[in-house]
């Protein structure tokens, strides 16, 4: 008998799977859910199967030989199913560590899919809840801008419940679908449709799933719907167990094995904190629900205050839920997902379209108060001692004492420097010709003009020396030696110039006279007697006699 | 818009709001909580003339006010660059800092007061000008955690200096930098980081105080740096902003010079930056566009750059912002007159 009605719940099972696999698809809806009156609580709707057609995020599937391809939403909707499991279960699953590969993990999921696995979560009494409502009037309920008005996810958009074979079922999509009687009928008769069984397809462990479903409220979890204190204690409690795996060496709680461990260990915590409140927040939730009155239509809906209470306790309890999942303190790991659901927060979801909001202010200094703090506020302090040092009539020194005595040695440097300096411009200064002016630019400017044209002399010199060489090589040894004891300029090169100026001047005195033209000066020194030959031409209208000619000439040596 | 703006009214219950008659500054959070649901916040003023108050406010978890508190008001001389309060007050043992709570403030020197029930007591003043008359005017400090006695002050005169609160005397001065200090933060209890006007992040270990080591530049030469965090969470990471930058620079000390990442989506400059106190992955972040943005560093960043997970539009520039440990659950922004608590 107990394996005939188990085969008979599998059967029935399969099929409604099938239906909500067909349906969604049909449709091209994201989820479908089939919520059930609950076997272990009375009057109480819960989670009993659900087909995930949305969003992927991260599609992990087997590999190719087992042809993902033909049930690609069935398959996705178990891994959904195992998630939920695996984050839900941590106590009683010891293999929790040796989840395959395929095995999705949190950040693999969508907006979408987080919905659907916490719906999983999710129970309903009569009469409360889009699902409660359904059954309780027994009507189709068609909820537009459910993200708006339901605010459990930002990305469902419609919401469409009716009731079916004494539970409700459930169908979601993304998109904005106004309400449309053909649609329900098309979803309705694939349920009552009894399908071809394509049962050969859906693998055996999908039935297991099943069944481990109904034993979930023993592990003493139970959801919430108004839990408040939950959600305010859940940090405290995480912090604690937070604080535990960061002793562990930095698992990044996004890789590894290692780190679903740790946070499983510490759902086992956070789940023995929380049951303790369940017990009590469970007594106000029922009267909450009992006294919502006659429910009526939803409509978008922020005027309606009950209705209000009622969404914001259905957020509140998603809330909790999620954070009890994922150890509330760190909901920052899930961050977008938190975000994109309307906590209760002061910040709004990141937008490019918030730029437009942004107060741009462009006319004023940037970062002003913080210039000023850094900036002005030091210059107030300053100007405050100075007028009290001041009044107190003693030499003001701004900066402080460590700096000053650097300061002071720097300042001795600097002036034994500065007169190095001076002294050795005054040194210069008398070395070089100056026009009067004995400043520092005019001293350099001499100089440099000083050397230029000393460089040219003796440039010209240089090659004059050249010329002269030839010459004297040509005459007497006697004319050097002359040169040589009768010169009393110290460098040789001053020499060459007296002795041509000599020359130069003897000869301008024989010209003066009688207008000679040299063409000739030789001299030889032999025993002691000088001979000179002169050769000269001369040239003018009186002709010198020989004895002016002596005269001159003996002057002239006389001199020498 | 439309939809934003009603978001906002609804939001309206979740931002607790004071109006202070003076524009306002520096700002702390306390870390001993008289009793869970009530805790105090100091706020500093910014007049620009020489009277100043600090004020402390009571904020209420449950009714979600911010009320100032007559009696625990004190005047400071000129505007507090910065406030905090002792970070371990219950695990403090020493005789001089087990009573009460004990709030630091600086401004032309390092002051510490005593937060009791009914007033507050100016304890010491920590000056170090050889002179006694003069000191250089503060712009930041940080109290060590993990070391409570140690705060840590950056100054204008290129310094930073290492107190001992509890003997009151000078630990060590450290030239810091070229130019001025514009802040520092604790690592470890005897590893400090500071920024500057000459456009460098330093990392000092008091074990050896004859080196430092820079890890970081700004790109422009001599780009003054205006705030550092060091993420208490994860000591690898720091962050810093450059002035009349829009950016905000992640660099993690394992590799010096390189950003690990620049956060660029603010419209106008930022200015002032936090870790998140619990996880090691977020920091907050608030500028002159009157936006406070809250990251999310992932390990492996998009090619267009980091963009925030959310945001929070003030109606003004946002001049300051905490994030406490005390309250990992709110963050305190100061903007024009106002101190507001947003809930994360």
């Amino acid at each position: 008998m107990a394996a005939g009605n188990k085969k008979q719940e599998e059967v029935t099972e399969n099929m409604r799977k099938l239906q909500l696999d067909v349906a969604v698809r049909s449709i091209q809806w994201s989820y479908a859910i089939y919520w059930s009156i609950s076997s272990t609580q009375q009057g109480v709707l819960e989670w009993a199967d659900g087909y995930y057609n949305g969003d992927i995020k991260t599609r992990k599937s087997v590999q190719a030989g087992e042809s993902p391809s033909d049930q690609p939403g069935l398959q996705r909707s178990e891994q959904l199913r195992e998630l939920y499991e695996s984050l839900y279960g941590g106590e009683t699953n010891s293999q929790a560590a040796k989840r395959p590969s395929t095995a999705l993990s949190p950040e693999d999921l969508t907006d979408t899919e987080w919905y659907y696995l916490v719906c999983m979560s999710f129970v309903f009494n009569i009469g409360q809840g889009l699902p409660g409502k359904t059954l309780a009037k027994n009507q189709t309920i068609w909820l537009c801008n459910a993200h708006r008005a339901d605010t459990k996810s930002a990305s469902i958009k419609t919401i469409v419940c009716f009731p079916h074979l004494g539970g409700v079922i459930e169908l979601g999509v993304t998109e904005l679908v106004l309400e449309d009687q053909n649609l329900i009928q098309q979803i309705k008769t694939c349920f009552l449709e009894i399908p071809v069984p394509i049962v050969s397809k859906i693998p055996n462990d999908h039935v297991c799933v099943e069944l481990d479903h109904a034993n979930m409220p023993e592990t003493g979890f139970d959801p919430v719907v108004d839990c408040r204190e939950v959600y305010v204690s859940s940090p405290d409690n995480c912090s604690n167990s937070f604080g535990a795996t960061r002793l562990r060496d930095e698992s990044d709680v996004f890789e590894g094995i290692d780190g679903e461990v740790s946070q499983l260990q510490s759902w086992q915590f956070m789940g023995d904190e929380i049951s303790n409140c369940v017990n009590n927040s469970m007594n106000s939730s029922d009267s909450v629900s009992q006294t919502n009155g006659n429910p009526e239509k939803i409509v978008p809906i922020l005027n309606e205050t009950r209705e209000c209470n009622q969404q914001k306790g259905d957020e509140i309890h998603y809330q909790s839920v999620l954070s009890t999942l994922l150890k509330g303190s760190n909901q920052f790991i899930l961050g977008p997902y938190f975000g994109r659901c309307k906590r209760e927060s002061s910040f709004d979801s990141w937008t490019k379209d918030g730029l437009l909001n942004a107060k741009t202010v462009q006319t004023r200094t940037p970062q002003r108060l913080l210039k000023k703090v850094l900036f002005d506020v030091a210059r107030m302090h300053e100007n405050c001692q100075l007028k009290s040092s001041k009044n107190k009539e003693k030499i003001v020194n701004l900066s402080t004492p460590e700096v000053d005595e650097i300061d002071r040695n720097h300042v001795l440097s600097e002036r034994k420097r500065r007169e190095k300096i001076n002294k050795r411009f005054t040194i210069l200064g008398s070395l070089v010709p100056s026009g009067g002016k004995v400043d520092k630019v005019s001293t350099l400017d001499n100089t440099i003009e000083y050397l230029r044209a000393l460089e040219r002399r003796v440039e010209e010199l240089e090659s004059c020396k050249g010329v002269v060489e030839l010459e004297s090589r040509t005459t007497s040894k006697l004319h050097d030696a002359i040169e040589q004891t009768s010169d009393n300029c110290g460098t040789n090169h001053i020499k060459k110039p007296l002795t041509n100026k000599r020359k130069a001047c003897d000869m301008d005195e024989l010209r003066a006279n009688c207008k000679w033209i040299l063409s000739h000066v030789q001299s030889s020194n032999t025993d002691g007697i000088l001979s000179l030959t002169v050769k000269a031409q001369v040239k003018g209208s009186k002709v010198a006699s020989e004895g002016v000619m002596r005269r001159a000439i003996q002057k002239v040596i006389r001199r020498v | 818009m439309e939809n934003s703006t009603q978001e906002s009214n609804l939001r309206s219950e979740i931002c607790v709001t004071y109006d202070s008659p003076y524009p306002i500054y520096a700002m702390a959070v306390t870390n001993a909580a008289a009793s869970p649901h009530l805790r105090r916040i100091a706020v500093g003023s910014f007049i620009e003339e020489f009277n100043n108050r600090v004020d402390i406010l009571s904020f209420d978890h449950d009714a979600l006010s911010l009320k100032p508190t007559p009696s625990l008001s004190f005047d400071h001389p000129y505007p507090p660059t910065k406030l905090m309060f002792h970070p371990t007050p219950s695990a403090s043992t020493s005789t001089a800092t087990s009573a009460g709570n004990l709030l630091a403030s600086s401004g032309d020197c390092l002051r510490l007061w005593e937060l009791r029930d009914t007033s507050i007591e100016p304890i010491s003043v920590f000056n170090n000008s050889k002179t006694s008359e003069f000191c250089a005017p503060l712009t930041s400090f940080d109290w060590n955690e993990v070391e409570p006695r140690r705060i840590g002050t950056s100054s204008i005169d290129t310094t930073c200096t290492i107190w001992d609160i509890e003997k009151g005397v000078v630990e060590t001065q450290l030239i810091a930098h070229d130019k001025e200090v514009y802040d520092i933060a604790w690592g470890e209890a005897g590893v400090f980081a500071s920024v500057s006007a000459d456009g460098s992040v330093r990392i000092f270990d008091l074990r050896d105080k004859e080196h430092s080591t820079i890890i970081y530049e700004s790109p422009q030469p001599d780009t003054p740096l205006l705030r550092l965090a060091w993420n208490k969470q994860d000591l690898r990471y720091m962050a810093t902003i450059l002035m009349d930058s829009n950016k905000i620079v992640i660099l993690d000390i394992r590799s010096p010079t390189m950003p690990v990442a620049e956060l660029e989506r603010h419209q106008a400059s930022v200015n002032a930056i936090a870790w998140a106190p619990q996880s090691c992955r977020h920091i907050c972040s608030a500028g002159d566009d009157g936006q406070a943005l809250l990251w999310e560093l992932p390990t492996v960043a998009g090619p267009n750059g980091i963009d925030p997970i959310s945001m929070y539009t003030a109606g003004a520039e946002i001049n300051q912002l905490q994030w406490s440990a005390a309250q990992s659950d709110w963050i305190s922004i100061a903007f024009a007159n106002k101190l507001q608590l947003l809930k994360v």
